[in-house]
Order: C-alpha cells, then sequence, then structure tokens
C-alpha cells in the first residue's frame, strides 16, 4: 500500500509568474498513508508550496502529477486542504462546516436541492463525534474556540477522506494538550489511508509526528536528517532562521 | 502689477484654493452651454406660489373615499380600505417586494458569475458589463418600456423594479463576495468542486449577512422609487397621484398622498434599518448566523 505514489513532484518551480521563483527544483514523492512534514522560516514560500501542489497556484515549471495523473484529471474529492486559518464557512454551523466535506460525493440532484443522502449525513455524525464536538453540533464555528475550529477542519478532511490532504500549520499556537489532541486526529486520517502534508513551524514537534520531514532552505526543498537533536538545534539556531 | 504675482503665489501654494477656482470656471463653463436664465427662477417662484395655493390644506379625503376608478379594481366592502391613499400605497408595497424577491433571485446567480474570485475572468468581465447595462437605465425609464410591452399597470411596475433592481443589487452582492474570505473557496476548489457549488456552498453562506443587509436595503429604495414609476402608469401611488394631477389638477389631494407615502416611507426605513443592524453589526463580539435556514435549511437540519 505505502509503495505506490500518491503524489508526485519532479523539478518543478514555484513561485508567482512575475518575479523570480521562491523555490526551485522541487522533487518529492509521497506514498500512500505517509504523514510527511515541511519546516522553513516565515515567508519562504510553505504556503506557496502547498496552494501550488493544490493546484491553487500554477507551477512556473516541472510536472505534478497525483496517482500518476495530471492535476486536470484528478477525480472530484481526491485533495483536501487544510489552510492556516482553517476555511471555515464562519457564519454557519460545525455540522454544515463538516458536511461540507461530503459535497464531492453528492450527485446533482443532492447538491442542487441541499438534500444530503443518509450516508453523508451519517458519516458527518460519526466524524463530529469523533472530534468530540456532538455537543457543538448546531452552534457556529465563530462562537468556538481556535483548538475546536481545528477539530471542525480535520472533521471536513474526515468525512472528505481525500487520498491526499495537505496541511498548513494546523498545529500553530495550540496548548501542548490540544496539539497532542490534533496529532492523534491527524495519525489517524493516516491511518484511514490518507497521505498527509503537512506544514510544521516546529521541527523538533514535526519529528515527533511524521514519517520524514523536509526543510525549505534558501530556495531548495531538502530531506531532513532522522536525527532528533540535530532537528531541535536547527530549530533554535538555524532552520528558524534561514 | 505688485499684487498679481502675489496672487497667482497664493494659488500655487494653496491646492484647495486651485480645486475651487478649477470647480467653479467648469460651473460657469456648464450655465453658459445649458443656457440657462435667471428668468426661469423666477417663473418657478410664481408657479410655486399657485401650487401651494391650490395645495394647502392637503386634502385627506384620500384617506376615506373610495376610489371607484382605481386599477385593478376594490371590491372590499369598507370605504377606507379603497382608498387611492391605501390602495396606491398598499400596490407600491407589493411592487416593491415582489420586485425585491424576484431581482435577488435573478441576481444571486449573475452575482456569482460576476465575481472574479468565482468566476474566470472573461465571464465575471461579460457578467459585469451586462449588470452595468441595466443599470444604465433608470426605473423610471424601465417603466416607460414595459408600459409599452405589457401595458398600464402594476406588472409593468413589477418589471420595471425588477430590471433595475437586478442591475443595482447585482453590483452590491458581488462586490461582497469578492470581499469573501479566500481560504474557504480554496478549500473547495482544492476539493474539485464546480464554481457554482463553490458559490452556493461557500462563497454566498460567508458572505450572507452582506447580502440580506443589502436586499433589505434594495426594498427600502424599491418602495421609494415604486411612487415614481407610477407617474406613467406602472401602478403604485404614483399613479394616483398621475389621477389627479392629470388632467383635474387636484394639488391638495396630491399633497396628502405625498404626505402619507412619507410616513410609509419613514416607518419602511426605520423598520428595515433596525432589521439591517442585526445583519451588518461588526462590533458584536461574536456575529452569529442570522440568515441560517433562509438559504440552506435542509443542511442544517441533516444532523440532529
Amino acid at each position: 500500500m505505502k509503495d505506490s505514489p500518491i503524489l508526485s513532484v519532479c523539478s518543478v518551480d514555484i513561485g508567482f509568474e512575475r518575479g523570480e521563483p521562491l523555490i526551485e527544483d522541487v522533487n518529492l514523492e509521497l506514498k500512500s498513508g505517509e504523514i510527511v512534514g515541511i519546516i522553513g522560516r516565515s515567508g519562504i514560500g510553505k504556503t506557496t508550496l502547498l496552494r501550488t501542489i493544490a493546484g491553487l497556484v500554477p507551477a512556473l515549471s516541472g510536472e505534478l502529477k497525483y496517482m500518476g495523473s495530471e492535476s486536470s484529471q484528478v477525480t472530484k474529492g481526491e485533495i483536501g486542504l487544510i489552510p492556516q486559518r482553517l476555511g471555515l464557512v464562519q457564519h454557519q454551523t460545525v455540522g454544515y462546516n463538516v458536511l461540507m466535506g461530503a459535497l464531492p460525493q453528492a450527485n446533482f440532484f443532492q447538491s442542487i436541492f441541499s438534500l444530503p443522502s443518509t450516508q453523508m449525513r451519517e458519516s458527518t455524525r460519526r466524524a463530529v463525534a469523533s472530534v468530540g464536538l456532538t455537543d457543538k453540533m448546531f452552534t457556529s464555528v465563530n462562537q468556538l474556540s481556535g483548538g475546536q475550529q481545528r477539530r471542525v477542519a480535520i472533521a471536513r478532511a474526515m468525512v472528505q477522506n481525500p487520498k491526499l490532504i495537505l496541511a498548513d500549520e494546523c498545529l500553530g499556537e495550540l496548548d501542548i494538550q490540544t496539539a497532542r489532541d490534533m496529532i492523534e486526529l491527524i495519525r489517524s486520517l493516516a491511518e484511514n489511508g490518507s497521505t498527509i502534508l503537512i506544514v510544521e513551524h516546529n521541527p523538533v514537534r514535526a519529528r515527533t509526528f511524521c514519517d520524514r520531514v523536509l526543510q525549505l532552505r534558501g530556495r531548495k526543498l531538502i530531506s531532513l536528517v532522522d536525527d532528533i537533536e540535530e532537528s531541535s538545534e536547527l530549530y533554535l539556531i538555524g532552520g528558524a532562521n534561514q | 502689477m505688485s499684487e498679481s504675482p502675489h496672487f497667482l503665489q497664493i494659488l500655487v501654494q494653496r491646492p484647495i484654493l486651485r480645486s475651487s477656482l478649477l470647480l467653479a470656471i467648469i460651473a460657469i463653463l456648464s450655465i453658459y452651454h445649458l443656457d440657462i436664465s435667471l428668468i426661469g427662477l423666477g417663473d418657478m417662484f410664481s408657479n410655486l406660489l399657485i401650487i401651494t395655493n391650490d395645495a394647502w390644506p392637503p386634502d385627506f379625503s384620500v384617506l376615506s373615499d373610495r376610489a371607484s376608478w382605481a386599477y385593478p379594481p376594490c371590491n372590499l366592502e369598507t370605504d377606507w380600505m379603497c382608498s387611492p391613499a391605501v390602495l396606491g400605497m398598499t400596490q407600491t408595497l407589493e411592487i416593491a417586494f415582489l420586485a425585491t424577491i424576484f431581482g435577488t433571485i435573478l441576481s444571486l446567480p449573475l452575482a456569482a458569475a460576476s465575481a472574479t474570485n468565482i468566476s474566470p475572468p472573461l465571464l465575471a468581465q461579460s457578467m459585469r458589463q451586462l449588470l452595468a447595462a441595466l443599470r444604465v437605465l433608470p426605473s423610471l425609464i424601465w417603466a416607460l418600456i414595459f408600459v409599452i410591452l405589457v401595458g398600464v399597470g402594476p406588472l409593468a411596475g413589477v418589471l420595471a423594479m425588477t430590471m433595475y433592481t437586478v442591475g443595482y443589487l447585482g453590483k452590491l452582492q458581488y462586490e461582497s463576495l469578492e470581499g469573501v474570505s479566500r481560504e474557504p473557496l480554496e478549500v473547495a476548489r482544492t476539493m474539485g468542486l464546480p464554481r457554482w457549488q463553490v458559490a452556493r456552498y461557500f462563497a454566498i453562506p460567508e458572505a450572507a449577512n452582506s447580502l440580506i443587509s443589502q436586499m433589505l436595503f434594495m426594498f427600502e429604495y424599491n418602495v421609494r422609487h415604486g411612487s415614481v414609476v407610477g407617474l406613467v402608469g406602472a401602478g403604485g401611488i404614483g399613479w394616483y397621484m398621475q389621477y389627479y394631477l392629470e388632467p383635474f389638477k387636484l394639488y391638495d389631494r396630491v399633497l396628502a398622498l405625498i404626505i402619507v407615502m412619507y410616513f410609509v416611507v419613514i416607518i419602511i426605513d426605520q423598520i428595515s434599518l433596525r432589521v439591517r443592524i442585526r445583519f451588518i453589526d461588526e462590533n458584536e463580539l461574536v456575529r452569529k448566523s442570522k440568515w441560517r435556514g433562509l438559504i440552506i435549511p435542509q443542511l442544517d437540519s441533516s444532523d440532529d
């Protein structure tokens, strides 16, 4: 299962049309069920890298393939995104936001008349329960704490059940216990077969739950050494400043 | 000779003087070009005196006497309920209500297609041109067109106000949709959802409070302008005013109708303002979802 590549990125330059590339010659291959972390200092292009892989920003050059296909041929719902500010519909309930993850499964009739199937409702209910927010089902997400909102975003990804989840610093500014809970949820997504590419600003934490950690340094994406001490040092003296 | 450079020096140093001088020159040139003479102002005052004498005191029998000539005919027993003021104002409110509802239904998809964060640039530009074209004609001209097309009566009023509502509300709506946070739309795009689903399930719910506030504002606007379209035969209180103006010149009754309309418009404005504040108050610590259940009720009730 872990051998078939979910995502392969070959010699891709990343950036915006005007100006120099932010990141050059990115080569990356993600296997099914892997959790891969990306670290690097602020403003180096981690989010742009994630948005390029999501297909939101075109790659300047090179080739991006999802399960061997071009990005235009990806089946609906196979890639999920958890942005830095989570991308929740602020004036809607927890239930609504989680149900949005099931929208790619809805047929035309269901989506035009807003009639979710029993299966979609059931998977929403299960996902909300698994992140411990059953009592908040009908609460607007803008009334939740930051940690609870992150759990809603995770539940939405659970319902969507994509092959690839791109998460942008979804553990930032959380207390230790909440971050631990979130890591458990991320692990459970991977155990269900999703591959996770996560941007994480803390390399020490990244090492604790990621199968691999990559670092953006200069304009290159490099594979980080498997040494937690060195990672820690990088964070404290080098990684965070480069 | 010595004053001239001094004046120019002041002019150069003070931009407000330069701008004022420029505006004054343009205003004088415009008056000259339009051939406006003060003799017209003299006529205005003498005519105003005649009309005031005829109009004062207002004849409030328009609130009590049955209008047997009303269109559409009034079959109610009570006379005051079939009076020109009650019938006219009721028709104006109904025309405004229908035009706001139909206008909103038509403008929302056009607004979504005009928003550059939802639609491809070419489609967005085309739809914006369409909305701009609808706004070019004021509601009065739309009323004239529809009176010719469908005949005298409230239908022409509803159609005219609807057309104007689509153009005007559509612009407000696409500006609101373009202002929504980028991230929910990116989540939807990454899922691979088609653009109409991105608009329906992410952009419109995110902008819903503004959209509802704009709809209420449009209703207020339509009530005010609903009286104007009646003047060309498109129904509402304006039609009753026109009946008294031509050929009878019963200015006292027209004044009574204007006073009634004034008070109704004030009441509608106040109610609408109070309701809109509930949607637009940014000072609330947590802005609650006021619109839930109005647009997508089925999704909300899915999890009980």
